[in-house]
C-alpha cells in the first residue's frame, strides 16, 4: 500500500521509514525523543492505573481484605499518586512539547538535542529504582512523604523514592531549559511572541516554573536522603530538626508542579478548541499572559497545602494568594467559552475530549476555591474531597487534555488517523466513568472519610462501592484508546499531511514529517488563529496542493473536498 | 428605521442576559440547599458558621457550574457544523469588555470570599473565658485524652500512700495530676481548648462533627478550640497518614447533654484512679483499659475490646508467654512479658518487626511507664490464658526487676 502513495508527494515529504527499533535507542532527533517520551510515560500510566485499580477493589469494603496490613496499602498509593504525576502526567506533556514545540516554530530541532535525549533517557532508570522499592521495603509515606514517617518508620524503598524523584528532577530541569531556549532563539522570521501558538506559550510558561521550583524538591529530597542514610535530622524534632520544614519546601515545588501539570494541558485545549470549533483563539494575549500570571502566582500559595499544620496566624496570607490565583484560571475558562460561541464546531474526539475537559476541570476550579479557604479547608482537609479535587484537576484536566492531544497530533506524528468510532466510545467511557469515580469522593469527605485509609467508617461503604464501580469502567476505557492506537499504527488508512486543516506551523510539512522536519524555511501564517478569513482558506488549499493527501483516503468532513472551492 | 431595529435586538440581548443571570443565581441557590445534607451533624457552635460559608460558596459554585456547563451545552447544540458545512467560524478574536467583565467578576467573588472566609476564621478562633483545657496524644495508632485533676479534689479517705508517686506528690504539693480517657468527654457548651502532641509520626485530629481538624506535629504541641452545642457520641477521627494502622486510628468524643452527667463520669474516672484496686491484676486491667498507654493502637485483645493488627495478638499471652516464648528465650513467662515491654526488641516475636516502642521505667523519657504500671500489667496480661488462671509467679518479679537493666 505504501508504493502506491503518490510519487511526487513522496519526493517532497520523504516518510522517514522509522523502524520500531529506532524508537529504543538513543536518538537526538525530537520526534523520536518525543514519541519515547510518551511511549514510556503510557507505560507507566498503565502500571499507576493497575495501582489504581488495586485501590478501588481494596476499598470495595470497609475492612482490609485484597491487602494483607495496612503498609501494603499505603505502599499502593504512595506509588500510585508518584507514577501519575513524575512517570506519567509530567513526562508525557515532555513528550508533547518535544514532538510540538519546534515544529510549530518551524526549527528543525530543539536547541540542545544531545542534551533532550539526555533528559530522556534519565527516565526509564529512574522508574526501575522506583518500582525496586518493592523489594526492600517499599515507599509507604504516600507522594508527600512528610517526614517523620518518611524517615523514622520507612523501609529503604523510600531512599530509592528520593532518588528516583531527584533523577526525574534533573530530567524535568535539562529538557525545560532546552524549551526556554528553543522558544527564545529559534522562532521563525515573522513569529514574535504575541504570534506563537498557546501550546508553546503553555510549555514556556511551565518550563520557566519547573527551572525556578524543582531545585527546591531537589534540596528537600536531599534533606530526605541525608536524614535517612547519614544520620543527619533535620526533619528530627527530637534532635533539633524541624517536622514541618518538610512541608514548607516540599509545597514549594509540589504546588507549583500542579501548574506544571496542568499549563501544558491548558495549552492544548487552547489548539483544539480553536481548530476544531473553526473559529480564531478567543482574547488570545488574555490567555498567553493568564499562563504567565498563574506561573507566577503559584509560587506565593504553597502553604495551603498546610492550612491544618501552619502557624494559625500565617494562614490568612496563603488563603489571600490562592483566591487570587482563581481569576487567571477564570480568564482561561471563560476565553475557551468565547472561543466556540459562534464557531463551527466538528465534533471530533479530539474535541470531546477539549470540551469534556472545560466541563470537568470548571469543577476542580471551584472545589479548588473552597479549599482556599481556610474555614472550609479545616474541615476538608486530607479528606476525600481532596482526592476529588485533585483528580478533577489532574485527571478531568491535564489527561483529559492528554487524549485530546492524542486524538488531535497522532495524525502528525504517524500520518494515520485514530479510528473516530472508538475514539468516540473511549470518550464515552472515560467521561461517565471519571465523573461517577471522582464526583462521589467529595460528598464522602465532605461526610467525614479521611484520604489514604484501607479500612472506613462502614457508613461510607455504598458510596465506595459506587466508587469503585465507576472506576473500573474508567480503566476499561483506556484499553480502548491502547487498542485504537495499536489497531491504527498496524492498519490504519493514511490521511493528509493536514487532516484537521490547521493553521499552526506543524502542519505545514508532511505528516510525519521528514528528518529536519522542513524543506526549505517554513513561512507561518501571520496568525496561527486566523479561522475564518479568506487568506486562511487560500493558506490551507495551497498547502493542500503541496502537499497532497494519499489517493485513496476517502474525504472526512474537516477536509475541504480537492476542487470546487 | 435600521438603528430602531438594532435598538430592539439589543434591547433583546439585555433581557436575555438579565434573565440568564437570574436563572443562574436561582440554580445557585437552589444547589446550596443541598449543603446539610453533604455535612455531619452539626455538633459546634463552629459547625454552624462553617456550614453557612460553605453554602455560600456552594450556591456561587453551583451559578458558575451552571454557567459553564450551561454555555458547553448551549453552543454544543447551537454552533456545531451541519453535515456538509464545511466553512469556517466567524473571524472574531476578542472583545475587550466582556474579557474585562470575565476578570473583574470573579475578582470580586474570590474578594467577597475571602472577606467572609476571615471573618469566620476570626470568630472560630476566639478565646473563651471559661474554657475547659483537655490534652489529646495521638500514638500510632490511637488516641488518649487527659484532664488534670486538682490535689484539692481528691477525696480526704484515700490511703495516699497507695497511689502512685506523680499522685502523691501532687498531693503534697497541692499541684494537680492527670487522669487518661480513650475517649473525649465534655458537655453541651463547655467551649474546650485541645492542646495536642504526638509520641511519633505526624498525626491530625479531627472531628468532623466539630468540623474541627489540627496536626499534630512531632517536636511541638498546637492547638484547636470548639464549643459543642449537641449531645451524643461523635467520631474522632486520625486524617494525617501515619502509617499502616493510620484507618484504625479513630476514638470518640462523647458530649453530655449536661454538666451533671459529664461530673458523675469526671469523678468515677478519678476514683478508679485514686482508690486503685489491691489486686494487681485488676490494676493492670484498669491501667490498660484507661489508654493510657498506646497498646490498642497495635494490639489485639478481646477482653479489653482492642483490634489493633499492627502487633501481634495478646489473647492467650499468658500461655503463650509460659510455652513458646518461655521456650524460646529461655526466660519465666513473667520475665518475658515484663521484658516485652522494657526491651521490646530484643526477642522479636517471629513475623514482626521491631515497631513496639520501648517503654522506660524513669519518669522524664519517653514512652515513661513506672515499674508498678509495668508490674500491674504484667499481673494482668499472665492472666490472659485458656482457663483464665495466670500462668505465672508474681513473687519472682520484684527480684527479677531488681536483677534486670
Ligand atoms: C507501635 C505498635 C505497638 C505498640 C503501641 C505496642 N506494641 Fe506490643 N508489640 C508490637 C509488635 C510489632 C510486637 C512484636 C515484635 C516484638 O516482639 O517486639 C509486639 C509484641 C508485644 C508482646 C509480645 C507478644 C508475644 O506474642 O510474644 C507483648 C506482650 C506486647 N507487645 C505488649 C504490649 C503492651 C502491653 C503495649 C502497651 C503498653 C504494647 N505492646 C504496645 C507493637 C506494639
Ligand atoms: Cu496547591
Ligand atoms: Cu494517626
Amino acid at each position: 500500500m505504501a508504493s502506491i502513495t503518490a510519487p511526487l508527494g513522496q519526493a517532497q515529504t520523504t516518510a522517514p521509514g522509522l523502524k520500531v527499533s529506532d524508537f529504543f535507542r538513543w536518538s537526538v532527533d525530537h520526534k523520536i525523543i518525543g514519541i519515547q517520551y510518551m511511549a514510556t510515560a503510557i507505560f507507566f500510566f498503565i502500571v499507576g492505573g493497575a495501582l489504581a485499580m488495586l485501590i478501588r477493589w481494596e476499598l470495595l469494603t470497609p475492612t482490609l481484605d485484597l491487602m494483607q496490613n495496612g503498609e501494603q496499602y499505603n505502599t499502593l498509593f504512595s506509588i500510585h499518586a508518584t507514577v501519575m504525576i513524575f512517570l506519567w502526567i509530567i513526562p508525557m506533556f515532555a513528550g508533547f512539547g518535544n514532538y510540538l514545540v519546534p515544529l510549530m516554530l518551524g526549527a528543525k530541532d530543539m536547541a540542545f538535542p544531545w542534551l533532550n535525549a539526555f533528559a530522556f533517557w534519565l527516565i526509564p532508570p529512574a522508574g526501575i529504582l522506583l518500582l525496586l522499592g518493592w523489594f526492600v521495603g517499599p515507599a509507604q509515606a504516600g507522594w508527600t512523604s512528610y517526614p517523620p514517617l518518611s524517615t523514622l518508620y520507612s523501609g529503604d524503598g523510600q531512599t530509592l523514592w528520593a532518588m528516583a524523584l531527584h533523577l526525574l528532577g534533573i530530567s524535568s530541569i535539562l529538557g525545560a531549559i532546552n524549551f526556554i531556549v528553543t522558544i527564545k532563539n529559534m522562532r521563525p522570521q515573522g513569529m514574535g511572541y504575541w504570534q506563537m501558538p498557546l501550546f508553546v506559550w503553555a510549555i514556556l510558561a511551565t518550563s520557566i516554573i519547573v527551572v525556578l521550583a524543582t531545585p527546591f524538591l531537589a534540596g528537600a529530597l536531599t534533606l530526605l536522603i541525608l536524614d535517612r542514610v547519614a544520620g543527619t535530622s533535620f526533619f528530627d524534632p527530637a534532635n533539633g530538626g524541624d517536622a514541618l520544614l518538610w512541608q514548607n519546601v516540599f509545597w514549594f515545588y509540589s504546588h507549583p508542579a500542579v501548574y506544571i501539570m496542568v499549563l501544558p494541558g491548558m495549552g492544548v485545549i487552547s489548539e483544539l478548541l480553536s481548530v476544531h470549533s473553526r473559529k480564531p483563539i478567543f482574547g488570545y494575549r488574555a490567555i498567553a499572559l493568564s499562563s504567565m500570571a498563574i506561573a507566577l502566582v503559584g509560587f506565593t500559595v504553597w502553604a495551603h497545602h498546610m492550612f491544618t499544620s501552619l502557624t494559625p496566624e500565617l494562614r490568612i496570607p496563603f488563603m489571600v494568594t490562592s483566591m487570587i490565583i482563581a481569576v487567571p484560571t477564570g480568564i482561561k475558562i471563560f476565553s475557551w467559552l468565547g472561543t466556540l460561541w459562534g464557531g463551527k464546531i466538528r465534533f471530533t474526539s479530539a474535541m470531546l475530549f477539549a470540551l469534556g475537559f472545560l466541563s470537568m476541570f470548571v469543577i476542580g476550579g471551584i472545589s479548588g476555591v473552597m479549599l482556599g479557604s481556610v474555614p472550609v479547608d479545616i474541615h476538608l482537609h486530607d479528606t476525600y474531597f481532596v482526592v476529588s479535587h485533585l483528580h478533577f484537576v489532574l485527571y478531568g484536566g491535564s489527561v483529559f487534555a492528554i487524549f485530546g492531544g492524542i486524538y488531535h497530533w497522532f495524525p502528525k506524528m504517524f500520518g494515520k488517523k485514530l479510528d473516530e468510532r472508538l475514539g468516540k466510545l473511549h470518550f464515552a467511557l472515560t467521561y461517565v466513568g471519571f465523573f461517577f469515580t471522582f464526583f462521589p469522593q467529595h460528598i464522602a469527605g465532605m461526610l467525614g472519610m479521611p484520604r489514604r485509609v484501607a479500612v472506613y467508617d462502614p457508613q461510607f461503604q455504598q458510596i465506595n462501592v459506587i466508587i469503585s464501580i465507576a472506576s473500573f469502567v474508567l480503566g476499561i476505557a483506556t484499553f480502548v484508546l491502547l487498542y485504537n492506537i495499536v489497531v491504527t499504527l498496524i492498519a490504519g488508512k493514511r490521511v493528509g499531511a493536514n487532516p484537521w486543516r490547521a493553521l499552526t506551523l506543524e502542519w505545514a510539512t508532511s505528516s510525519p514529517p521528514p528528518a529536519y522536519n522542513f524543506i526549505g524555511d517554513p513561512v507561518p501564517f501571520e496568525d496561527p488563529y486566523g479561522y475564518g478569513t479568506e487568506e486562511s482558506v487560500a493558506y490551507l488549499d495551497a498547502l493542500e496542493k503541496r502537499f497532497p493527501p494519499p489517493v485513496d483516503t476517502s474525504a472526512t468532513l474537516t477536509r475541504a473536498p480537492q476542487s470546487g472551492d | 428605521m435600521n438603528s430602531g431595529k438594532s435598538q430592539s435586538t439589543n434591547n433583546m440581548t439585555v433581557l436575555w442576559i438579565i434573565g440568564a443571570f437570574l436563572a443562574l443565581i436561582i440554580g445557585g441557590v437552589i444547589i446550596a440547599q443541598a449543603t446539610p445534607l453533604l455535612f455531619p451533624p452539626q455538633g459546634s457552635a463552629e459547625s454552624l458558621q462553617v456550614d453557612d460559608l460553605f453554602k455560600f460558596m456552594l450556591a456561587i459554585g453551583g451559578a458558575i457550574f451552571l454557567l459553564v456547563q450551561g454555555a458547553i451545552v448551549y453552543s454544543v447544540i447551537r454552533f456545531r457544523a451541519k453535515p456538509g458545512d464545511l466553512s469556517d467560524g466567524a473571524n472574531i478574536h476578542g472583545n475587550a469588555t466582556l474579557e474585562l467583565v470575565w476578570t473583574a467578576i470573579p475578582a470580586v467573588i474570590v474578594l467577597v470570599l475571602t472577606v467572609y472566609s476571615y471573618q469566620v476564621w476570626v470568630s472560630t478562633r476566639e478565646i473563651k473565658p471559661n474554657e475547659q483545657t483537655v490534652y489529646g496524644r495521638g500514638a500510632r495508632f490511637v488516641w488518649s485524652f487527659s484532664y488534670d485533676v486538682p490535689a484539692s479534689s481528691v477525696p480526704s479517705d484515700v490511703e495516699v500512700d497507695k497511689l502512685p508517686p506523680n499522685i502523691q506528690d501532687a498531693i503534697t504539693n497541692d499541684s494537680s495530676f492527670p487522669i487518661t480517657s480513650r475517649e473525649l468527654h465534655t458537655f453541651v457548651g463547655q467551649p474546650i481548648k485541645m492542646v495536642l502532641d504526638t509520641s511519633d509520626t505526624l498525626h491530625a485530629f479531627w472531628i468532623p462533627a466539630m468540623r474541627m481538624k489540627q496536626d499534630l506535629i512531632s517536636g511541638r504541641t498546637t492547638e484547636i478550640r470548639f464549643t459543642p452545642i449537641q449531645a451524643g457520641e461523635f467520631p474522632v477521627v486520625c486524617a494525617e497518614l501515619c502509617g499502616g494502622g493510620h484507618g484504625d486510628m479513630r476514638a470518640s468524643i462523647i458530649v453530655h447533654a449536661d454538666e451533671t452527667e459529664y461530673l458523675s463520669w469526671f469523678s468515677d474516672q478519678v476514683n478508679l484512679v485514686v482508690y486503685p484496686p489491691d489486686d494487681p491484676v485488676l490494676r493492670g486491667e484498669q491501667v490498660l483499659a484507661s489508654g493510657q498507654y498506646p497498646c490498642s493502637g497495635c494490639h489485639t485483645l478481646t477482653a479489653l475490646s482492642w483490634a489493633g493488627i499492627t502487633g501481634p495478638n495478646l489473647n492467650g499471652i499468658g500461655d503463650r508467654a509460659a510455652t513458646v516464648r518461655s521456650a524460646a528465650t529461655g526466660e519465666t513467662p513473667e520475665e518475658y512479658i515484663h521484658r516485652s515491654l522494657y526491651h521490646p526488641a530484643e526477642y522479636l516475636v517471629p513475623g514482626f518487626g521491631a515497631l513496639m516502642p520501648q517503654f522506660q521505667p524513669d519518669a522524664g523519657q519517653p514512652n515513661f511507664m513506672p515499674v508498678d504500671d509495668n508490674k500491674a500489667i504484667v499481673a494482668y496480661l499472665c492472666t490472659q490464658t485458656a482457663t483464665g488462671e495466670s500462668a505465672c509467679d508474681l513473687s519472682n518479679l520484684d527480684a527479677i526487676i531488681a536483677a534486670g537493666d
